[in-house]
């Protein structure tokens, strides 16, 4: 197995961060919304295609308007993000084309993965129509309520991570 | 047909629905009171619903009733706080002193054990040492009783906090979420008291201490049990220095440490 990978979830209050993690760990999902203070961290060992194994270790950080006002401390050192934004909440992704410029820059060996989560809650073709209006780029879209996308946009990372 | 006959039929004709109603009603009557006067049989039907409401009282006990009963409680031990010591005392008591006859009977039987093997070589040495510090040799044996162990030593990557080599004498939890979980603690610690580039030292939990020692791109926690005092640490501090000379960023990042630290650590 090779080294453990160090992946960080960011994104606004409320996108379904923690929501994706459990999901992506235990296959739960919780409708209650409980706010994620400080940091949550879990761990699963994923078989890549050419059936190496990588173990990801994920760090749940509380939601914040930018990740410009994230602990950066929780950050450094990260192989992988994973910038989640609320397909029902256009304030949580307007600004996501910055966002992920300033993780580029700041980060450069990092690989990073967009996702709009709550794709249970909306029209897939308006999101994606909406999303084409403004420009934003993404690499997939999911529900951590409905499983859609969720163990796809890890094993993605992973395996980018060990190319 | 006479008058009379017709008035017979008349009413018989308007009033025999009446009656069979009245009739069932009566019946209906009779039933109900023979159900409500009959112990047996009223209690077929009321019991079913008592226990639900019941059933329903019990579920809702802590809801309803719990914050009162809390308050009430902490009232009442607060205001009668002599009358609670006094019950409690004895039983708080016997615990307390039943606990410290135990640890003091597993305290004689380790001295004793000790002091049995007096043809030992370290019972030899212990003599000996005794003799030129002139410490006793129950003061000795005590020491060793309460002699800090490593139990756990962890080598993390600084930023990252990801595992890079891992020596425990016990099974434990996921070493993984154990070092990221402490470089989590360690960040916030530094930057909710940032005075300054400051490291976070030790964390004391009950009989454990978590000795960390920073270095530039790495730092090692170390699990110490036993009592752990500032003359251990000194010599600590300058095994894990010696044992950093022989560790490079990229041992750190690529290689897994576990086996260096075993051969390292394994009779401290």
């Amino acid at each position: 197995m090779s080294s453990p990978k160090k992946i960080v979830l960011l994104g606004h209050f409320g996108v379904g961060k923690t929501s994706l993690m459990k999901r992506f760990i235990d296959d739960t999902f919780s409708e209650d919304y409980k706010v994620t203070l400080g940091v949550q961290i879990q761990k699963k060992v994923v078989e890549l295609k050419n059936t190496k194994k990588v173990s990801l270790i994920i760090w749940d950080v509380e939601g914040n308007t930018t990740v410009k006002n994230a602990r950066l401390s929780y950050l450094l050192g990260s192989n992988g993000f994973i910038y989640v934004f609320d397909a029902t909440r256009i304030d949580t992704f307007i600004d996501i084309n910055e966002e992920i410029e300033f993780l580029k820059e700041n980060y450069p060996k990092a690989k990073i993965k967009v996702i709009g989560n709550k794709l249970d809650l909306v029209s897939k073709q308006s999101l994606i129509d909406i999303l084409a209006l403004k420009e934003i780029d993404y690499d997939c879209l999911s529900s951590a309520k409905t499983g859609e996308n969720v163990n796809k946009m890890f094993r993605d990372l992973a395996q980018d991570l060990q190319s | 047909m006479e008058q009379k006959d017709k008035l017979k039929l008349l009413k018989e004709i308007l009033l025999t629905e009446d009656r069979v109603f009245a009739q069932s009603i009566t019946k209906k009557i009779e039933a109900l009171n023979s159900v409500l006067n009959t112990k047996d049989q009223l209690s077929k039907k009321v019991d079913p619903i008592i226990k639900d409401n019941l059933d329903d009282f019990v579920k809702e006990i802590p809801k309803t009733l719990g914050p009162t009963i809390t308050k009430t409680l902490k009232e009442e031990i607060k205001n009668s706080q002599d009358a609670v010591v006094e019950a409690l005392y004895p039983i708080m008591g016997k615990m307390i002193k039943k606990y410290i006859q135990n640890e003091m009977k597993m305290l004689s039987e380790r001295i004793n054990k000790q002091l049995q093997s007096s043809f030992s070589i370290k019972s030899w040495k212990r003599k000996f040492k005794s003799k030129v510090s002139g410490v006793s040799e129950e003061d000795i044996i005590m020491s060793d009783l309460i002699k800090p162990e490593i139990e756990q030593i962890f080598i993390i990557d600084k930023d990252s906090g990801i595992l890079s080599g891992n020596y425990s004498k016990k099974e434990t939890i996921d070493k993984d979420l154990i070092s990221g979980m402490l470089t989590a603690i360690k960040s916030f610690v530094e930057d909710a008291f940032s005075a300054g580039n400051q490291d976070l030292e030790s964390i004391e939990y009950e009989l454990y201490n978590i000795h960390i020692q920073n270095f530039h791109f790495y730092y090692i926690a170390v699990v110490i049990s036993g009592a752990y005092n500032q003359t251990y640490k000194n010599n600590l501090e300058n095994k894990l220095l010696d044992f950093s000379e022989h560790i490079t960023k990229d041992h750190v990042e690529e290689k897994d440490l576990s086996t260096e630290l075993e051969k390292y650590f394994k009779n401290e």
